[in-house]
């Protein structure tokens, strides 16, 4: 519904039966993606690049939407494509098989998987779970192929460093964005009053991307030169 | 705070070597270049540059099933043409004896062609190369182990990476591979990268895997610095020449000591690690600061610039630790003798000698000469014979004679290769390396000897010997 104190933008948008939840996600997400470039270029958290951790920061707040417990059954489908992921690893590596067909295989293990725990969830009375919105588990689920392409290339301990990061990205994400959190609430009524606000995030990464500093991070991994140099 | 925010204007972060090094100087065609071995090879051997012999090169599943094995001689390497990590590389060592179709891999397990032509097909499928694309598998000569490294590497090569800026050396690094990193030099998968103080190739502090600092090799008490790394000039040589070669602006050359070729470049790198400011425990910043927009226009001038701008840290540091100057196997040395007279001269520094010994000759110049020629009156025969129970000759020359000789503090008995000599010992002052230091000398006839004057252990403990100076 049209408010009085709402940007003339949003009552015009909900004037023509745009749904509010795809108007307040669509300013979310240019927001989201802007605290994983903040969270990989300054603090110098890794995580799957800048695609998966914003994607699943979305699954996140859309799961969470009506509670702000139901999180931890996004963390539940997360964990379970993870650990299918590195099993099925090294029941295909045997086989040695093509790159596609293997992770087909296992996002076929990790959807029955997860299939289990959802029927697991409903007999312990979970309704919560069982009725989960589909689409961003699915979303969950992808997760699969660029967790298997890390680990090709880079290694499994690489890819669950990665994996964790991305799953801490991700929570951050959620903790300042999800409507059922006071920050996230907060920040999404702002948004949906001062909207043109949101477009700060453009001199935002204008500044990140010419910074050419050194990544907290990096503070940590450079300590002894830190030291030696001083 | 601000000693935080100054150290990062030092040390080459990933921003920074992404926006500022990277991004304006490597193009993407030189960047596929070197991600490419094959043509990276071709191109490198055709400038002059020497790298790893390629036996031959398997595109597709035809040439492989028409693949001539008998050409391949018996210890050889296979790689894909695209892998990562080191990942795909089969190493073989020799034929195993009394058959063509096995060899023998280099961790003892034999193989036969049709586990090489069941290997090469995973290659070519791309099992190997980043996310699956189809890829070349190629046969290349083994390098062999050079001696200086036997001890320091565990199964496979080491490799000297040095990153070259604007044609000029910044940094280098030697990567050992390790137990820990399965023989890969790698240091991500927990190799050892040692650093070389650019000027004189040798090496300093060393860190293993991302940024532990150690300092021997692991499970023996071998010294990860000191290590004197042969071809030094000949390395930067190469690695500038590649870089000139390649097209990279900013470029990571890995270079291999081969036993029977001497160095021979390995890879190429557009985007090479930052970890070897933590071997080095040098910031990587401030260097290619400095080297930036300068002219070079020769290899040789590259090298020079590079060795002047960020070598001889290794002195400073061991100064630094040890309160001890640095010097090497000749010196310097001003002597003062009688009379406050100043004579300079070379010395040999001696760790096998006790003392310091002067020539007959350097010491009448430095006002001795009476001190020579009484001591010369002096029958020794009246002392009896000279045998090794007879330190006590010495004491009764000086009891008899000391007074009567000018200058003489004792006598020393010394037992060499050409017999027994009985020398007066003076006491003089001598200044080498701007350290001062008084001392009892010896006098001997040096006149057939290369140096005047030798110095002994007793004057050496304010420094350290670096034999390579």
């Amino acid at each position: 519904m049209p408010e009085l104190y709402y940007n003339p933008l949003i009552n015009f948008l909900l004037m023509q039966h745009v749904d509010i939840s795809t108007i307040t996600l669509l300013l979310l997400f240019p927001v989201i993606v802007t605290v994983v470039v903040v969270l990989r270029q300054i603090v110098g958290i890794q995580a799957f690049g800048i695609y998966t951790p914003s994607i699943i920061t979305l699954a996140f707040v859309f799961i969470g939407q009506q509670r702000w417990s139901d999180i931890k059954y996004a963390i539940m489908v997360y964990v379970t494509v993870l650990c299918v992921g590195m099993m099925m690893r090294y029941v295909l590596k045997k086989l040695r098989l093509l790159y596609l067909p293997r992770v087909a295989i296992t996002l076929t293990v990790v959807s029955f998987s997860v299939l289990a725990i959802l029927a697991f969830g409903g007999s312990m009375g979970r309704t919560g779970f069982a009725s989960a919105p589909i689409f961003p588990i699915l979303i969950i689920i992808m997760l699969v192929e660029k967790f298997v392409t890390v680990q090709i290339e880079k290694g499994s301990r690489t890819a669950i460093i990665l994996a964790v990061e991305t799953l801490f990205i991700a929570l951050v994400g959620y903790t300042i964005l999800s409507p059922t959190t006071i920050i996230g609430k907060t920040f999404i009524s702002f948004t949906l009053i001062h909207t043109w606000v949101v477009l700060l995030i453009i001199p935002i990464n204008l500044f990140i991307g010419k910074w050419t500093g050194l990544r907290l991070s990096e503070y940590l991994r450079f300590r002894d030169v830190i030291k030696k140099i001083q | 705070m601000f000693m935080l925010f100054s150290a990062s204007k030092k040390i080459l972060g990933m921003n920074a070597r992404n926006l500022t090094y990277i991004r304006p100087n490597n193009r993407k065609k030189a960047k596929r270049l070197a991600d490419e071995k094959i043509t990276s090879k071709k191109l490198l051997k055709k400038a002059g540059v020497p790298v790893p012999r390629l036996i031959a090169q398997i595109s597709s599943r035809r040439t492989l099933e028409n693949f001539d094995w008998t050409i391949l001689p018996p210890s050889f390497v296979l790689k894909p043409n695209r892998g990562l990590g080191g990942d795909g590389i089969i190493v073989v060592y020799g034929r195993k004896k009394g058959s063509t179709d096995t060899w023998v891999r280099s961790n003892g397990k034999p193989i036969t062609i049709t586990d090489l032509k069941m290997h090469i097909g995973h290659i070519l499928d791309g099992e190997f190369s980043l996310s699956g694309t189809p890829d070349f598998a190629f046969f290349e000569e083994r390098l062999k182990l050079s001696k200086e490294f036997r001890p320091y590497a565990y199964r496979g090569i080491p490799d000297i990476r040095v990153i070259v800026y604007n044609k000029v050396p910044v940094m280098a690094m030697l990567r050992l591979p390790t137990k820990e990193s399965d023989g890969k030099a790698n240091l991500q998968q927990g190799g050892i990268g040692v650093g070389i103080d650019m000027a004189r190739g040798i090496t300093t502090t060393a860190v293993q895997g991302k940024s532990r600092i150690v300092e021997y090799v692991p499970d023996t008490r071998l010294l990860l610095s000191g290590i004197k790394i042969p071809y030094w000039d000949e390395i930067l040589h190469l690695a500038i020449k590649s870089q000139i070669a390649s097209g990279l602006g900013y470029l990571g050359a890995d270079i291999a000591i081969d036993r029977d070729n001497g160095p021979v470049i390995l890879e190429l790198n557009a985007r090479p690690g930052l970890s070897i400011q933590v071997a080095n425990l040098a910031g990587l910043k401030r260097r290619l600061e400095r080297v930036e927009g300068l002219k070079i226009n020769t290899i040789a001038r590259g090298i020079a610039v590079g060795k002047n701008l960020f070598g001889g840290e290794i002195e400073e540091e061991l100064e630094s630790v040890s309160g001890k100057s640095v010097i090497g196997p000749v010196e310097k040395v001003e002597i003062i003798g009688i009379a406050n007279k100043k004579i300079t001269t070379q010395a040999k520094i001696d760790t096998g000698a006790y003392s310091t010994s002067i020539d007959t000759e350097l010491a009448r110049e430095l006002g001795f000469g009476p001190t020579i020629d009484s001591f010369a009156k002096i029958d020794l025969t009246e002392f009896g014979e000279v045998t090794e129970k007879g330190l006590g000759i010495g004491k009764k020359i000086e009891k008899k004679y000391g007074s009567r000789i000018p200058h003489l503090i004792e006598t020393s008995v010394t037992w060499s290769s050409s017999g027994v000599t009985i020398r007066p010992i003076v006491k003089l002052t001598f200044v080498m390396d701007k350290k001062s230091i008084t001392t009892k000398v010896n006098i001997v006839d040096r006149s057939d000897l290369k140096y005047n004057m030798i110095i002994g252990k007793r004057n050496l403990g304010k420094f350290l010997v670096d034999v390579s100076k």
